[in-house]
């Protein structure tokens, strides 16, 4: 297990990071979870993760916010991926500019979520 | 005690004005002592209550989990039958089934898939949908309205008859859950509902039912014609907005008969959908009585025949570059200078009023 790779999950719903937790799990990951957006900037500072998974809307620091920290003042190259809800299309774009990698709209599938992590992870 | 008997033989000697304002003011600070206590404790009441209710949603996270990722090849594991049947248990108590249903709409509403499968097999499973039911029936009016979101969220299409009955319910709020119910579960046909509303559909129902319908895939069957023959005026406005939007031309007959309709905001937005159809039929029938319609009837259909004109127009134009109503004479001439360059140009020259010449002015570089 201690080539699992580390997967930093930033979201407030925690009934929702704790299914992705087990179901990211159960394909190998290590998730390190995170419920607004300054807790997962500390883990990802502690943890260099290889992903990054983040809602959009988070109490204290959002995940605009995450993307623009990880690539302006840590310089990491780590694909994100970002959850928006629907009606979000401009903030998702704004996330683009910052620098995220991928994006998923609310209700997200696991499945679905579990297949472009793999990709993204190849 | 020399103080005290001071400050009584102060009061007593003061005015009474004086006195009074020693009163009120002694009065304010003891209220606002009892504020400070009451508020004081209702804080540390509610944070006590967030800790129990995060503590309980920490135990029924866990439950749901286990309910979610039990794998079995039977239909229901042994496993999920503990879990239903604790919950069953649980839901017993309404703090609990509070805190239990909101995991499962916070769930419902963030995944997609199996999962938001098996969130909506363990709320029948454990009885919440028999809970939310007998909601329908309360006496408080906001306990039928969260009853009717709650169906609607879990999509519980068993309970149409339960939720059709609140159709012309005195509150409004309750109207709308009830309305959003049938067209999120039913889609169009789920706007039959409009043959039985007596009340008024406001436009902020209007437009969220507009919401849903712009969401669904199929909006076929949707009877617009049998609407604008409703008697209830808001149904009609309504369905006027519907046969815009999907274009409907099947409507149009129907529509023409509204241009006579009791109410004036009726017969106006009848004219306006009539435009975008492209109706010329209700042009001549307009031309008709123009004269005798209100100001608003002749500004929309000024504007319509903006979108249906025609060279033998021209004459029934001209009579208008002069009217008083602003709207009527821009519409006018902005018609003219399409049909008769000449003859509009030519008016630029006849007239000596500065206000009209601005007018022409601008419909010329326009």
């Amino acid at each position: 297990m201690n080539s699992a790779k580390k997967i930093v999950l930033a979201e407030d719903n925690s009934m929702l990071s704790m299914v992705l937790k087990f179901r990211l799990e159960k394909e190998g990951y290590k998730l390190l979870v995170a419920a607004d957006g300054k807790e997962a900037l500390e883990l990802i500072e502690l943890h260099n993760p290889e992903l990054i998974l983040t809602d959009i809307m988070m109490p204290f620091v959002s995940g605009l916010e995450v993307i623009s920290h990880v690539r302006n003042k840590l310089n990491l190259q780590t694909p994100i991926v970002v959850f928006s809800a629907a009606g979000q299309e401009k903030i998702v774009l704004q996330a683009f500019d910052l620098g995220a990698t991928d994006f998923m709209t609310k209700p997200l599938s696991p499945n679905e979520l579990v297949l472009r992590i793999k990709r993204l992870l190849r | 005690m020399s103080i005290y008997h001071d400050l009584i033989d102060y009061l007593k000697e003061s005015p009474l004005i004086i006195q009074i304002l020693w009163i009120m003011t002694g009065l304010f600070i003891i209220i606002i002592i009892f504020l400070i206590f009451r508020l004081r404790s209702l804080r540390k009441g509610l944070r006590s209550k967030g800790r129990t209710i995060a503590l309980y949603e920490k135990k029924y996270e866990a439950y749901l989990l286990n309910y979610l990722y039990s794998e079995s090849d039977e239909e229901i594991s042994a496993s999920q039958k503990v879990i239903i049947s604790q919950l069953k248990k649980s839901t017993k108590d309404p703090f609990i089934r509070k805190i239990l249903l909101s995991l499962l709409v916070k769930l419902k509403q963030e995944v997609s898939g199996e999962i938001s499968d098996s969130v909506q097999r363990l709320y029948f499973q454990i009885g919440l949908v028999d809970y939310a039911v007998a909601r329908l029936y309360h006496k408080k009016w906001y306990v039928i309205a969260k009853g009717i979101r709650e169906l609607n969220q879990f999509q519980v299409k068993a309970a149409h008859d339960d939720v059709m009955m609140h159709i012309n319910h005195p509150r409004r709020e309750v109207r709308k859950e009830m309305q959003l119910y049938m067209v999120n579960l039913f889609h169009a046909e789920g706007l039959n509902f409009l043959a039985q509303l007596e009340m008024q559909l406001s436009e902020w129902d209007q437009i969220q039912l507009l919401r849903v319908l712009q969401q669904l895939e199929n909006q076929e069957n949707l009877n617009i014609k049998s609407w604008l023959k409703s008697n209830n005026h808001s149904i009609v406005c309504f369905a006027l907005k519907l046969a815009e939007i999907y274009s409907d031309i099947e409507s149009i007959d129907e529509i023409l008969k509204l241009l006579h309709h009791i109410e004036q905001r009726i017969r106006v937005e009848s004219i306006r959908v009539l435009s975008v159809l492209n109706a010329v039929q209700a042009k001549y029938i307009l031309k008709a009585d123009i004269e005798s319609r209100s100001t608003e009837e002749q500004i929309a259909f000024f504007a319509m025949m903006e979108n249906l004109f025609d060279v033998s127009d021209e004459s029934f134009i001209s009579a208008y570059v002069d009217h008083p109503v602003f709207e009527i004479k821009v519409s006018a001439l902005k018609i003219l200078k399409v049909i008769n360059r000449a003859k509009f140009d030519a008016l630029k020259t006849e007239s000596t009023d500065p206000h009209f010449l601005r007018i022409i002015t601008f419909i010329e570089k326009n």
